[in-house]
């Protein structure tokens, strides 16, 4: 009879070890808003890029406050941009938008907050130093850091999304240039204004 | 009472296997477990080819680390040349905690993991742009490599459990032997290229 005792035990620790995990996880969702229902909306209000702004309604709204622990997010991919910007990208998500990107589901639904660690890029001395030939790119100081925050009702005039822009911590809070965000991401409407693809 | 024994312990064996797996693989928060004791519980429960070549085991990891893609990202890098890829470095929790408190040498279970993609001219951005200037993650290339801190385990190779895995499959030993020599370059910073991204 003890015998069955112990696999009962060891089913029972199994279970509880999901419902901590799931629960863990689920804390790490920051900023999620509880009207899940109307993201559908997102994709009907979608403006076209070329149509400006008619009314004081369609102002953009910027994102003003950097979402918190965003440096812990999961990684969904990077990239380099030569030009003007000569930057490396880190794009990073948080739980919601990571379900959404490997679900492949789109729109994304709101509470969606996707963010890009922007740094110069540069030349890492010490590794060519090493491999003995000019081969390898790291990120240099940070130039900025960019959120696109899905919120269909706050951000109406601009997709959906909410568009943040910080430089030392500092939001953008020109109109215009927020809405220049739009106007360009707009662009990729079929992906629900989301450049970034998912790297496996 | 023999085979009510033996259905017992099978029993335990696989419920732990499945919350070791469970745990591991939805672990943001704990990623712990590729420390010795787990790591030797989770083989011989896998069993599977463990046994077939001790001395293999002993000096590189051949096992993928569960979970690795969820995380966190400690950077990202271009490598040109013969690699010509784009890259990402993550970390396991422990791995993590350490970059950020600049804790040198890394402690026991700390796992670092190396994701490489083809870099790829972004058509569709360079569309949108107007020009060309964009380059992001293709296929993935390179394989996946990772660092495993066990210094006993790994004493022979300055306490890192080096990994190489193309497509699932953990690289020849010929290729492996190549990992530490080259690393141990950078003994100044415990064998570890990467810097931490802020």
């Amino acid at each position: 009879m003890k015998n069955y005792l112990v696999p009962i035990i060891a089913v029972a620790l199994t279970i509880s070890a999901i419902i901590i995990r799931q629960r863990a996880h689920a804390q790490n969702v920051s900023s999620q808003s509880a009207d899940k229902t109307s993201s559908a909306s997102a994709e009907t209000v979608g403006v076209k890029a070329d149509t400006p702004p008619a009314s004081p309604e369609d102002s953009p709204v910027p994102v003003t406050e950097i979402p918190a622990g965003y440096r812990d997010w999961r990684f969904i991919s990077v990239a380099h941009e030569e030009g003007n910007l000569h930057s490396f990208a880190a794009v990073l998500g948080n739980d919601v938008a990571i379900k959404s990107y490997r679900d492949g589901k789109l729109p994304y639904p709101d509470g969606t907050i996707i963010a890009a660690l922007h740094y110069h890029h540069v030349p890492s001395k010490e590794n060519n130093e090493i491999f003995g030939r000019e081969q390898s790119f790291v990120p240099g100081d940070p130039s900025n850091i960019q959120f696109m925050i899905k919120d269909s009702k706050k951000y109406a005039s601009t997709g959906g999304w909410g568009f943040g822009h910080f430089q030392d911590g500092k939001p953008l809070t020109d109109q215009a240039k927020i809405k220049a965000c739009f106007n360009c991401h707009a662009k990729i409407e079929s992906r629900d204004l989301v450049f970034t693809r998912y790297a496996p | 009472m023999k085979t009510k024994n033996v259905f017992a312990l099978l029993m335990i064996a696989s419920a732990l296997t499945i919350a070791a797996v469970v745990a591991n693989q939805k672990a943001r928060a704990q990623n712990t477990s590729l420390r010795p004791t787990d790591k030797k519980g989770a083989m011989s429960a896998n069993a599977a080819g463990a046994k077939t070549n001790n001395q293999w085991y002993s000096i590189f990891v051949t096992n993928i680390p569960p979970g690795y893609r969820d995380w966190t990202l400690i950077s990202v890098a271009r490598e040109e040349g013969s690699l010509d890829d784009i890259r990402a470095i993550l970390g396991n929790d422990i791995a993590a905690k350490a970059y950020r408190e600049g804790t040198l040498p890394f402690p026991e279970g700390a796992i670092i993991a190396r994701i490489a993609w083809s870099y790829d001219a972004s058509q569709e951005n360079n569309k949108t742009f107007g020009k060309a200037q964009s380059f992001v993650a293709g296929a993935p290339k390179n394989g996946v490599q990772f660092m495993v801190k066990d210094s006993k385990k790994y004493s022979e190779t300055g306490g890192w459990g080096y990994a190489h895995f193309n497509d699932g499959k953990p690289a020849d030993t010929s290729f492996m032997q190549s990992c530490f020599p080259c690393h141990d370059l950078v003994k100044s910073r415990d064998d570890v290229f990467t810097r931490y991204a802020p």
